[in-house]
């Protein structure tokens, strides 16, 4: 058996069942895993350079946690009445409280993302363009500013 | 404290966010094809809006075996379990005429006072034939009869308390005295970890919810203080009263309160306290008068205390007890006396008995039997399970005992296995507990026999060795190491 490390694991006093996972230990190592292995399973599936696979995982990455943390709102149990319709994942993480140490390592993340994948294509044309505009999207709906901003409407409540 | 192994933290998140995969594209697939299909809605909103029923429909309908089996037994120590079957993967699951004769390691029944008892059930039929099984009134319009002022006196005299005021059921009892006693203007503070009818309760006051760390009174005192210096929100101004809403014994966790530090810290900054007793009432305690007395607090330092009924003493419904003025004014204003039915006769009278059994004012000394039975039934029982390597939760002499299960798919397979070697455990998880910390919840009896524990023990080593639930390392059997000394 692996290595028996053992990590202390206490409730947090958060009552969003929809976000209070992300504050136990060993989410950020599973985060940066599944990327990981992505890239792996992109470069044995269609077999091309290793910088087009880091930036497939790129962009689907960009769609993915776009669609997940900043489109999806609301929460997917019934039991906190709604309390919650209004508000996007990301805004509902940490209750509220903007740049705490998650949010922080979740801006990271698209970035240094972003500088792998232009790296490894030695910063060629047409996927520098989609990678800057994946990264440029991603950091800026991250921004404290942002919080419950929709712009022109788009996704606002009905 | 909670250690969980890092790599089954990684494999617990991997697991559910593999779920989460699934049941995304499945939902995908379904609007599409749902797409050609006509709705046949005839004009009316949709019950569910958006993606609220995902955790139901994607998650918990893949392993709905395991929870809400039927029983057709009284839920005593071995109880029958109808056996269901399914044809189309959980979706629905449909009754057999079969029965299993199970050893029951999930009800509530602390003292054995789940099925028919000598001394109570007589009573109880007595009463049933004299006052009938329900009063079809409430309490100020009809429905209070001697035997309600009987059962709040003896409820009273039981909890160390001058006055007491009974309601039909537990649920309604916190959700509804929250209201009367907290308005716009008061600071709720509770545990992080409280159940869900306190919330409500606290909800639905009006006053503003803080939570503190659970059961962390260091961290209670840090938001005594934050509050106290703020008051209230947007004009400043102090707060009209202060509540601390504790439980005595954790359902999910097993783990008594730190009573003592939190009743100094509240008479320090005068905030008042209100303890749920709802599993330790009756189960814990020298004498079985609840977590006060097992940890040497004296009742009159607890404002409020409050219980139910359906976990120790076999019947439903709840109880708050109180300074005489307190309970004055509750059964003036609290809704759940004005205008819910009160508690059913028989159900009276079958408190009444368990407590006089409780105390002994029986004649025997069954009682003071239940309450040692159960107190080293549960020591015996969490020892063993905590030599074999399992993750056990929770405190000495407390009945309740979650054994760590961690991953969704052990936490059915350990369900699915234990019913087919007749135990029936309880599993729990996500959304009731933390994502990471899903669990089995044993809950002990008086009526257990040691040879039911014994056995109940085999199954669950088996099983656990099979599923794959021992986090921490099995102490050596003492008997082995001798030997290999020898041989040496």
């Amino acid at each position: 058996m692996m290595a028996n490390l053992y990590v202390k694991a206490t409730p947090p006093a958060d009552l969003n069942r929809n976000t209070e996972w992300f504050t136990y230990p060993g989410v950020w190592t599973t985060y940066i895993l599944i990327l990981f292995f992505a890239w792996l399973i992109v470069l044995s599936v269609f077999g091309c350079s290793p910088g087009m696979a880091w930036t497939i995982v790129n962009l689907a990455h960009f769609l993915i946690t776009y669609h997940f943390f900043h489109w999806k709102k609301g929460t997917p149990f019934a039991e906190d009445q709604g309390i919650y319709n209004g508000l996007t994942w990301w805004e509902q993480i940490d209750n509220g409280q903007q740049l705490t140490r998650n949010r922080k390592f979740l801006t990271v993340v698209p970035v240094v993302l972003y500088l792998i994948a232009s790296h490894t294509t030695d910063y060629q044309h047409p996927m520098l363009f989609f990678n800057t505009l994946a990264v440029f999207v991603l950091v800026v709906a991250k921004f404290p500013n942002m919080h419950k901003v929709r712009i022109f409407g788009i996704n606002a409540d009905k | 404290m909670i250690a969980i192994p890092y790599f089954t933290a990684l494999t617990t998140y991997f697991s559910y966010g593999l779920l989460f995969v699934f049941g995304q594209f499945r939902d995908f697939f379904r609007k599409i094809l749902d797409w050609w299909s006509t709705d046949n809605l005839q004009g009316y909103a949709p019950i569910c809006l958006g993606l609220e029923d995902f955790y139901i429909r994607r998650l918990y309908n893949r392993v709905q075996d395991c929870f809400g089996r039927p029983l057709s037994s009284a839920p005593d120590a071995w109880f029958d379990v109808v056996e269901r079957y399914s044809n189309d993967n959980n979706k629905t699951l449909k009754r057999t005429n079969n029965v299993s004769r199970c050893l029951n390691l999930g009800s509530y029944n602390y003292l054995g006072f789940a099925a028919a008892d000598e001394y109570c059930t007589p009573r109880v039929i007595d009463s049933l034939k004299k006052y009938s099984h329900s009063t079809c009134s409430s309490r100020v319009d009809g429905g209070t009869l001697a035997l309600h002022n009987e059962l709040e006196e003896c409820v009273a005299r039981f909890v160390g308390k001058p006055a007491a005021i009974v309601f039909g059921m537990g649920y309604v009892t916190n959700s509804s005295i929250l209201p009367v006693l907290m308005g716009k203007g008061s600071l709720i503070i509770s545990d992080s970890l409280n159940h869900n009818s306190i919330v409500n309760g606290a909800r639905g006051s009006g006053a503003t919810i803080r939570v503190f760390q659970h059961n962390t009174p260091s961290h209670l005192e840090e938001v005594l203080r934050e509050q106290i210096a703020e008051g209230q929100p947007r004009t400043r101004r102090p707060w009209k009263k202060i509540m601390v809403v504790v439980e005595g014994i954790y359902s999910m966790e097993g783990e008594l309160c730190k009573l003592p530090e939190i009743i100094a810290i509240c008479k320090r900054y005068k905030a008042y306290t209100y303890l749920d007793e709802a599993h330790s009432i009756g189960a814990v305690g020298k004498t079985g008068r609840g977590v006060c007395e097992l940890l040497g607090v004296d009742t009159s330092d607890v404002d409020i205390m409050m219980g139910t009924f359906s976990k120790s003493f076999g019947s439903y419904g709840g109880y708050i007890a109180g300074s005489k003025e307190l309970i004055q004014y509750l059964k003036y204003n609290c809704p759940a006396h004005l205008y819910a039915t009160s508690i059913s006769p028989p159900a009276a009278e079958q408190i009444i008995s368990a407590i006089q059994v409780v105390i002994g004012e029986d004649g025997s000394c069954r009682g003071a039997q239940k309450l040692a039975r159960i107190r080293e039934n549960s020591n015996f029982f969490r020892s063993k399970l905590q030599k074999m390597g399992f993750e056990v939760l929770g405190d000495n002499d407390s009945p309740v005992m979650p054994i760590m299960v961690y991953n969704p798919a052990k936490v059915s397979s350990f369900s699915r296995e234990c019913l087919k070697q007749n135990v029936a455990i309880v599993t729990v998880g996500f959304p009731a507990t933390p994502l990471l910390l899903a669990r089995a919840r044993i809950c002990i009896s008086a009526s257990h026999t040691k040879e039911d524990l014994i056995e109940a023990l085999e199954v669950i080593n088996r099983i656990g060795d099979l599923v794959g639930i021992k986090y921490f390392p099995a102490e050596p059997k003492k008997q082995q190491q001798v030997g290999m000394l020898k041989l040496e």
